[in-house]
């Protein structure tokens, strides 16, 4: 099984971040998962995790950052 | 490969918005043109003519423009609603801001009443309809951050400005009797102290932090700033209708918490810039930090025309309007605008053809605008325009960098409508086969 994909997006500005998973999720194995580091909770991308059949969990660190794990719903 | 894609439903389709944004650039370059054309005529005093023309040319035609187009795309993706009808409301309010506009400075120029009437007519329903947009989209939204807070207050000296502009206009026209110097003064700082800085305050608060990747700004300003300045504008504006000593000390009072708002605004937005998280430098940054310096300045010079009065030299009231606007409003919307068009293009194509792999990354269309050459261009163009206001003699030649600014700026916004249609052309080849 292949290791998280680590995306830190904290340097980056809008709509940045959001290229970088969209074009992350397309090429996501079966069984691996996307470790996305933000420096906000990025609520646009949710519902699209939701409707293309992704699952996610938010993390709020005490310095501020949000990690957001990612996953095929199937790998439940 | 998945089709990943984007379904931001509420948004309204992208030539709403950039109806406005092509629209804009050319009545900033028509002002250009009437610099150019009248020169050391139109900076022969603020209330000429030719002056006026081209101020209302920028207010109304360039920066009223750009707000009004980036509202109508910007509140039903902000607030989290559809708005109804947002392509009908956005041909209505285009067509009549640009006739308006460009009958306003025929007006001007001409002095004939008929254009007086038309552009009294135009105006009077590019604004009325879509302060009522505006208002029945604030209602909409639920959630009343400070973000909604700023735009009734901005609505609120939208309706002031325009009121203030149509009493002008009929005195100009038809000679009715008003308090015309009370109202020519209250009415540009209503419309640039009010509605154009309070929307830019608040527009600020969620821009800068989100594409400059700053700290967000201070609580105490977002929720005091902007209805401290409103009620700043609502004190000068009785100062200027009371009589004696006791509207002069409102009228003075007013105008220094006037001063010291914006002057808190520019400080804090400087800082937070400074403290940035991303050290890439960025050309919209630099617009931003122009504008800001300039509002700085302007608000020094208002402080002395506050405590000196008459005694203020023309040439230094000429500069205070140089550095506002142009000055700081077109350097802070350019910052903006720079911002926001590639983000639009990139955002209408990633949601109408997802997963195909032909939509331009945003890096890839800000590159193509060459921000940091039109900077250095705008940078000079100030400064030729400031100049002039000591030297009339320079002015054609400020006119001349003005017009290939705006041109340029013109350039800019068509090259996204280009790239736009470019890639939907090939999205369509690609699923007709």
């Amino acid at each position: 099984m292949a290791g998280d994909l680590i995306l830190d997006v904290r340097e980056l500005e809008p709509p940045e971040p959001l290229e970088k998973v969209l074009e992350a999720l397309c090429v996501l194995e079966e069984g691996q998962r996307i470790r996305m580091i933000h420096h906000r909770d990025p609520h646009p991308l949710y519902p699209i995790l939701q409707r293309e059949g992704f699952e996610h969990e938010t993390r709020f660190t005490d310095d501020g950052v949000v990690e957001i794990l990612i996953w095929h719903s199937r790998n439940r | 490969m998945l089709p990943i894609g984007l379904s931001f439903q509420q948004a309204p389709p992208i030539s709403v918005p950039f109806r406005f944004f092509i629209t804009a650039p050319l009545f900033l370059l028509a002002a250009a043109a009437l610099l150019f054309a009248y020169g050391p005529d139109l900076m022969a005093s603020r209330h000429s003519a030719a002056a006026l023309a081209a101020t209302h040319l920028v207010t109304l035609g360039f920066s009223s423009m750009v707000m009004c187009g980036a509202l109508l795309q910007l509140l039903p993706v902000l607030g989290g609603v559809p708005l109804g009808h947002p392509g009908r409301m956005a041909w209505l309010v285009h067509a009549s801001l640009v006739v308006g506009s460009a009958s306003l400075a025929f007006a001007f120029l001409s002095g004939r009443p008929l254009f007086f009437h038309l552009a009294l007519v135009l105006l009077t329903t590019a604004f009325g309809c879509f302060g009522l947009w505006l208002v029945g989209a604030l209602r909409k939204i639920r959630e009343g951050g400070a973000s909604i807070q700023g735009m009734r207050a901005a609505l609120v000296a939208l309706v002031v400005t325009v009121s203030f502009g149509l009493v002008l206009a009929a005195a100009r026209s038809n000679g009715l009797a008003i308090p015309y110097v009370a109202l020519a003064s209250l009415h540009p700082q209503w419309g640039l102290g009010g509605w154009t800085v309070l929307l830019i305050v608040d527009l600020a608060y969620q821009l800068i932090p989100m594409f400059q990747l700053t700290s967000p700004f201070p609580a105490r300003m977002t929720s005091g700033l902007i209805p401290s300045l409103l009620l700043m504008l609502v004190a000068k504006t009785l100062g200027e209708f009371v009589s004696g000593p006791a509207g002069e000390a409102i009228s003075l009072a007013a105008s220094l918490g006037l001063i010291a708002g914006y002057l808190w605004f520019a400080i804090v937005t400087w800082r937070l810039l400074a403290l940035r998280r991303r050290k890439v430098q960025d050309t919209t940054l630099q617009f931003w930090r122009l504008g800001l310096g300039l509002l700085a300045l302007s608000v020094c010079i208002a402080l002395l025309s506050a405590l000196a009065g008459d005694a203020l030299p023309e040439a230094w009231l000429q500069m205070l309007g140089v550095f506002a606007l142009p000055g700081f409003i077109l350097c802070v919307i350019q910052g903006m605008l720079y911002k926001i068009v590639p983000f639009l293009t990139w955002f209408h194509l990633q949601s109408a053809y997802p997963g195909m792999g032909i939509v331009p990354n945003v890096r890839d269309i800000h590159a193509r605008f060459h921000a940091d050459r039109q900077f250095a261009l705008l940078a000079v163009a100030l400064a030729m325009l400031a100049a002039s206001c000591w030297f009339p003699v320079l002015s054609r030649a400020a006119g001349l960098l003005w017009m290939v600014h705006a041109a340029w700026m013109e350039i800019n916004v068509l090259q996204a409508a280009h790239i736009f249609r470019k890639v939907r052309r090939v999205a369509r080849m690609r699923a007709a086969h």
